[in-house]
């Protein structure tokens, strides 16, 4: 579901701390028509110009409080993703990316589902890793977009 | 016979005019109470439509208000069960009836008379939450989706309930979905734009309708008591891994080897294709009729509304017997709420903006369409 739309065209921003560029950052929503608690939220397979940026370096940043890592997000058992609300995934990648085209490969896993799943115990124990297709069952191939980053924003 | 079947609207159906933030609530009701000839029925996901789990009292305040402005009332909140929320153990049936419970009490305070559970939810956690739902005059309905039907064990369980009980809190809110006889041709046209045969969509409509007429040419029963997300995630997984859950084996064998007989070189999206024709549920007309005391709300579900032929201000959905299902309604003396609940939408989202269906003209040629037969 909303395979085209999942990352908003024009959010693609290098990240620069202490005067280095750490990385970038992506604006994305919810591949599903309803929100979910936040701990289901299980992390991005992301792909930026053949380059794989596994979940150890992905950061989210939702409800107003500062970027989380997946391990952190998992806790969040009582706070809420709503549908309507945009979260920043940052990616700590040094020097950024450069200004230009980029082609992004991305697929959202979120272990949301219509109730007891013949996967439950398993993935208590094994979250599935991002892009396998698990957790995201209305958007199940890694859908591919082309985003631009503006020399303004590459040397933020 | 009278009839006093009424009419309203799964907000659902704009999930996406929400997504792009086109109608925000508001926006849905005032579409509802004023564009749709009488319909005054409102039904929502808790999780889509309100900051959950507590939208507060400010919204509380505005949303009654809304219901006032627009003529609309409340009938029916759609809830959801996320069993590994805590992530560290899958929830149990009692931690489960504690989210339903609340979520009873949040409908309540929004003035709704109805709940949905989803049709996966175990009986043992609605009975659990049915002394709540009693003292709060909530009624809890488990809703029946493709491909499951209303002769299964899904539905004897709730009436088993039912019996036992005496209760008039608990029935069945069924998906029209369940007299869906063939893919949608939107559907179709989505997968051969990821690389479907158009032969693979021919061999799916063709095994559909083998399905519809009872000659299927392998057998299917065992996969009704599942959601056809399920089906669809674990069919991927047989094409993926050739794993599957051991009910499903003999089945998904079958398919394939229909699909490879009618589809050259067929690939996953040409299987995935013709599988299709396994989530439709192959529900009878004269059950729904039977149960109709049980019903609660019924879930006017449509993938597409096209133009009757020479019809003109007239509509269909090709893939569905509404004809069927809400003569059988009207003849089992059904008195509630048919809630359209568009589905279509989603399979014109792997194009443009300017390529997308909108919701809002859909929903008003599938209400021409209800109007139209109710009065029929």
């Amino acid at each position: 579901m909303f395979d085209n739309f999942l990352i908003r065209p024009d959010s693609l921003r290098n990240e620069q701390r202490d005067g280095q560029t750490t990385g970038f950052t992506l604006a994305v929503r919810h591949a599903n028509y309803r929100g979910c608690y936040l701990s289901l939220h299980n992390g991005y397979y992301l792909e930026v110009d053949g380059t794989e940026y596994p979940t150890s370096v992905q950061t989210f940043e939702i409800n107003g409080k500062a970027p989380r890592t997946f391990d952190e997000i998992r806790t969040a058992v009582h706070e809420h993703w709503d549908y309507d609300d945009e979260g920043i995934l940052h990616i700590a990648a040094p020097g950024g990316l450069a200004p230009g085209r980029h082609t992004i490969r991305l697929q959202q896993s979120v272990l949301a589902a219509y109730g007891y799943l013949p996967t439950d115990e398993e993935w208590v124990k094994n979250p599935p890793k991002p892009g396998s297709g698990a957790g995201s069952d209305k958007t199940p191939e890694i859908v591919t977009y082309t985003l631009d980053l503006t020399e303004a924003e590459a040397a933020r | 016979m009278t009839t006093t079947i009424r009419r309203g609207v799964s907000l659902y159906s704009y999930q996406q005019s929400q997504f792009f933030k086109e109608l925000m609530l508001e926006d849905q009701i005032r579409e509802v109470g004023q564009n749709l000839g009488g319909a005054d029925g409102i039904e929502l996901i808790d999780e889509m439509s309100l900051r959950y789990p507590e939208p507060g009292d400010d919204f509380r305040r505005q949303w009654f208000t809304w219901m006032d402005t627009y003529g609309t009332r409340p009938v029916a909140m759609d809830v959801g069960m996320d069993v590994l929320q805590f992530r560290d153990h899958v929830m149990t049936y009692e931690e489960c009836a504690d989210r339903l419970r609340h979520d009873i009490r949040l409908a309540k305070s929004l003035g709704f008379s109805n709940v949905r559970v989803l049709s996966v939810v175990p009986v043992e956690i609605l009975v659990s939450a049915l002394p709540l739902a009693e003292s709060l005059d909530i009624r809890l309905g488990k809703e029946i989706h493709q491909p499951m039907n209303l002769e299964g064990r899904e539905v004897g369980d709730i009436l088993d309930v039912v019996e036992r009980t005496g209760t008039k809190h608990l029935g069945i809110v069924p998906d029209l979905g369940i007299f869906q006889f063939r893919p949608s041709e939107v559907l179709l046209a989505w997968l051969e734009r990821r690389g479907a045969q158009p032969t693979a969509s021919t061999a799916s409509v063709d095994l559909a309708l083998l399905i519809r007429r009872g000659e299927a040419p392998f057998d299917l029963s065992p996969l009704a008591r599942h959601t056809a997300g399920n089906l669809r995630s674990d069919f991927n997984r047989f094409l993926n891994t050739g794993q599957c859950e051991p009910d499903f084996a003999s089945v998904f064998t079958a398919v394939k080897k229909y699909a490879d007989d009618r589809v050259q070189d067929a690939r996953d999206i040409d299987y995935r294709t013709v599988a299709e024709a396994l989530m439709l549920s192959r529900t009878s007309a004269d059950t729904l009729r039977e149960i109709a005391p049980h019903v609660i709300h019924v879930h006017g579900k449509f993938n597409n509304m096209s133009p009757v032929p020479d019809a003109p201000g007239q509509y269909q959905e090709i893939s569905i017997d509404y004809d069927a299902a809400i003569g059988a309604l009207k003849a089992g003396g059904f008195n509630g709420y048919i809630n359209s609940e568009y589905e279509g939408q989603r399979y014109f989202q792997d194009r443009g903006r300017e390529d997308l269906m909108s919701e809002v003209d859909q929903v008003r040629r599938h209400q021409e369409m209800l109007r139209r037969l109710i009065a029929s």
